[in-house]
C-alpha cells in the first residue's frame, strides 16, 4: 500500500547551498510521523517544499496518489492539506472567532461565497473546535493581542477547522506550559483515528509519546527512519542527534 | 455592550438614515442647477465607494480608477452622440473635421442605445477583470500594483489624445443633447437625472455592503490581513483580489456613465491622473475603511471645492492639500475613525473593560 503522503528524492537549493539534498520519505494513513533533527536541518523548508511556498529543485511530492509538485499552494491546501507555522502565523487583526471562520473553508469559490452569508455547519464546528482549543472566553478578542501560547492554539485550532487529511504541525509545542503539552499529546492522538499527521519537533520526550514513526534528517538528508525504539537506539542518530541533545 | 460602529443593524440604519435624507433633496431644492450639481456628487460618492471597496476593503490600493470611469463615460458619450446621428448623416461631425468618410468599427456597436450602454459597463468591466487577473494572479501586490494602474491610466490617457479621428482627441465628445432612453428624453436638470443617479448609488452601496457582510467579504478581510497566509488555507487569493478590483472597477464605470449623462461631455481630463488620486483623497479623508464615510468624504471635498474653491481660487489645493496631511497624520483612518472612536468611549463607559482591545489598530469587522 502507497503512503498518504511520499518524498521522492526532493532536492532544494538556495543559490549555491543545497538546503534539501536527494530526501525521501513516506507517511502512511492514520498515522503520526515526527520529523526530527538539528536546527538548519531542513524541516520547515520540507514542509514549505510539500505546501508549496517554494518549489524544489527537483524531486517529486505525491499526495493520496497525486502530483502535488510545485502546485499553488491553494490547491495543495485544497487537496487535503493544513499546516500550522514554526512562527505561529494568525490573521492578527481579525478577531479569533473571524480566524476561525476563515479557517472552515470548505466553500473557496469567490463567486459563491458572495452569496454566502450563513455557513452550514459552522457555528457547531467553531464551538466544538474553540472548547478544544480553550478559546471560547476569548472569540471577539483580536488574534494579535493573544499571548503567545493562545496564538499557538488559534492556530492549531485554524487548522483543524480546516478538516484536512493530511496536518504538518511545526514545532506546535513551542511555548506551551507542561498541561498545555499533555492537551496536545491527547489531542494529536485523538486526530490520528481520522487524520494523518507529520510533527517537527525537539522535544524528545514529547515525540516518545506521540509518534508512531520518527524521521530523522541531517543536512537536508534522510538520516534514519523507524520507530522511537530503533531511532534511540541508532548509533549515527546519537551521534549526530541525540548526543548533541543531552548536551544542550 | 460592544461599540455600536461595529454593530450590523446599527450600520444599516444609518445608511437608510443617509439615504433618506439624500431622498428628501429633490423635494427641497427648486434650482435645477443646484440639483444637477448635487447629482453630480452622487458620481463622486460611487467613485470613493468604490475607493473605500477595493482599498480600505480589500487592501489593493488603485490610483487608476479612472479608467473604469472613463471608459464607462466615453462609452455612454458615444452613445448619446450616435443618438443625435440617423440614416442621412451617420457620421459624428467632429469625425468629418478629421476626413474620417465612414463610421468606425468601434463606434458600430453603439448605434443601439441598449448595446451602447451594456458596452459602457462591460467593457470596463471586462478590462478590470483582465488586467487584475494578470496582475494578481503574477502576484503584484501593494505598492506596484498602484504603479501599474497610475501606467495604464497614463497608457489609456495618452491613446485617447492621440486618436482623435476616434475619439475627439483632447476636446473629447459633446453629445448634443440629452440621454434619451425607452423613448424617454433623461433631461441632465431634471428630478428624474437626479434620481437616476440616486438609484445608482444606492444600489452600489448596498451591494458593496452586502459584499462586505458576506462569506466573501470575510475572505478579502483576511487577505488583507496577511494574503500569505490566506493561501495555505485554499483560498485563491489572486481570485478573490481579481473580483473585488473587478466589482469596484463595474461601480466607477456606472458613476461614468451617469456622470456624462449629467454633464453630457466627456475629455480625456476624466482619466487625468489628479483625478484618480482625488478619489483615493476622498476615500482617505471619509475614511477608507468605511463605505458611507468615503462617499461623505467626497461630499465634504467636492462641496468645499465648490464653495470655498471660488473664493479662494489660488490658495485652494493647499488647504486642500493641508487638510489631507492634517487628516492623514492625525486621523489615519479619517473621519469615520472620529465616530467610532466617540461611540467606543461610550461604549467603554457602559459594558467591561475588556470589550475594547484595539487603540490604534484597524476596525476590526465588516467595515
Ligand atoms: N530562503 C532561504 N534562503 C537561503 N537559505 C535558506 C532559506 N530558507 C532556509 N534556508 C537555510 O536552509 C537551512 C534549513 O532551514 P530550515 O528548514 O528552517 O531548518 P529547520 O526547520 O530544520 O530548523 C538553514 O541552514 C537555513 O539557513
Ligand atoms: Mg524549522
Amino acid at each position: 500500500m502507497p503512503g498518504l503522503l511520499e518524498i521522492h528524492n526532493l532536492s532544494k537549493s538556495f543559490d549555491t547551498t543545497k538546503v534539501i539534498n536527494d530526501f525521501s520519505m513516506e507517511v502512511t494513513e492514520g498515522t503520526l510521523c515526527c520529523l526530527v533533527g538539528p536546527n538548519g536541518a531542513g524541516k520547515t523548508t520540507t514542509m514549505d517544499l510539500i505546501t508549496g511556498r517554494i518549489k524544489p529543485t527537483s524531486g517529486k511530492i505525491v499526495f493520496a496518489n497525486e502530483d502535488i509538485t510545485a502546485k499553488h499552494e491553494h490547491i495543495i491546501a485544497r487537496s487535503g492539506i493544513g499546516r500550522k507555522f514554526q512562527v505561529p502565523a494568525v490573521l492578527r487583526d481579525m478577531t479569533v472567532r473571524q480566524n476561525l471562520e476563515v479557517a472552515y473553508s470548505r466553500q473557496t469559490n469567490p463567486f459563491w461565497n458572495l452569496f454566502k452569508f450563513r455557513v452550514a455547519g459552522l457555528k457547531q464546528k467553531l464551538d466544538e473546535i474553540a472548547t478544544l482549543a480553550g478559546l471560547t472566553g476569548r472569540l471577539n478578542d483580536r488574534a494579535g493581542i493573544l499571548s503567545h501560547g493562545e496564538t499557538q492554539w488559534l492556530e492549531i485550532g485554524m487548522v483543524l477547522m480546516q478538516e484536512p487529511r493530511l496536518l504538518l504541525m511545526d514545532e506546535p509545542i513551542a511555548g506551551m506550559t507542561e498541561g498545555e503539552i499533555e492537551k496536545t499529546v491527547r489531542i494529536f492522538r485523538d486526530l490520528r483515528k481520522t487524520a494523518t499527521l507529520v510533527v517537527v519537533e525537539h522535544d524528545m520526550g514529547f515525540v516518545r509519546e506521540i509518534a508512531d514513526e520518527v524521521v530523522v534528517m541531517h543536512m537536508g538528508s534522510l538520516l534514519a527512519q523507524g520507530t522511537i525504539q530503533q531511532i534511540e537506539g541508532n548509533a549515527r542518530v546519537r551521534e549526530v542527534y541525540l548526543g548533541e541533545q543531552e548536551a544542550a | 455592550m460592544g461599540n455600536l460602529y461595529h454593530n450590523k443593524t446599527a450600520q444599516w440604519l444609518v445608511y437608510a438614515a443617509f439615504f433618506a435624507g439624500l431622498a428628501v433633496i429633490p423635494m427641497t431644492v427648486d434650482d435645477s442647477f443646484l440639483l444637477n450639481q448635487l447629482a453630480t456628487y452622487g458620481v463622486y460618492g460611487m467613485l470613493a465607494l468604490s475607493i473605500s471597496l477595493c482599498w480600505g476593503f480589500g487592501g489593493i490600493l488603485n490610483l487608476g480608477q479612472g479608467i473604469a470611469f472613463g471608459l464607462g463615460a466615453y462609452g455612454m458619450a458615444m452613445t448619446m452622440q450616435m443618438q443625435t446621428q440617423d440614416e442621412s448623416n451617420p457620421i459624428p461631425p467632429f469625425m468629418l473635421n478629421n476626413s474620417l468618410d465612414h463610421l468606425p468599427m468601434l463606434w458600430q456597436p453603439f448605434q443601439n442605445t441598449y448595446i451602447g450602454m451594456i458596452l459602457a459597463v462591460a467593457a470596463p468591466t471586462l478590462f478590470c477583470a483582465v488586467f487584475g487577473g494578470i496582475m494578481f494572479r503574477a502576484r503584484v501586490s501593494g505598492p506596484f500594483f498602484a504603479i501599474m494602474t497610475l501606467a495604464m491610466l497614463s497608457a489609456f490617457y495618452t491613446i485617447i489624445i492621440d486618436r482623435q479621428p476616434y475619439t475627439g482627441g483632447v476636446n473629447g465628445l459633446t453629445p448634443p443633447s440629452s440621454l434619451q432612453f425607452a423613448g424617454f428624453e433623461v433631461d441632465p436638470y431634471s428630478p428624474t437625472a437626479y434620481w437616476v443617479v440616486f438609484s445608482f448609488l444606492l444600489g452600489a452601496t448596498v451591494l458593496a455592503k452586502l459584499i462586505t457582510q458576506s462569506s466573501f467579504g470575510l475572505v478579502t478581510q483576511a487577505i488583507r490581513d496577511d494574503s500569505e497566509r490566506v493561501r495555505f488555507l485554499g483560498y485563491s487569493v489572486a481570485g478573490y483580489e481579481t473580483v473585488i478590483y473587478t466589482v469596484s472597477g463595474l461601480i466607477a464605470a456606472v458613476a461614468g456613465c451617469c456622470w456624462v449623462m449629467l454633464v453630457q461631455y466627456v475629455s480625456p481630463a476624466q482619466l487625468d491622473v489628479g483625478f484618480s488620486l482625488s478619489m483615493v483623497i476622498w476615500a482617505a479623508i471619509g475614511g477608507r475603511y468605511s463605505l458611507l464615510g468615503s462617499i461623505i468624504g467626497a461630499f465634504i471635498i467636492q462641496g468645499a471645492q465648490s464653495y470655498l474653491g471660488d473664493a479662494f481660487l489660488a490658495t485652494w489645493l493647499l488647504i486642500l492639500g493641508g487638510f489631507f496631511i492634517v487628516v492623514v497624520r492625525f486621523l489615519p483612518n479619517g473621519l469615520a475613525s472620529l465616530v467610532e472612536s466617540g461611540l467606543g468611549l461610550f461604549a467603554t463607559k457602559r459594558g467591561p473593560a475588556s470589550a475594547e482591545p484595539n487603540g490604534d489598530a484597524k476596525p476590526i469587522p465588516a467595515e
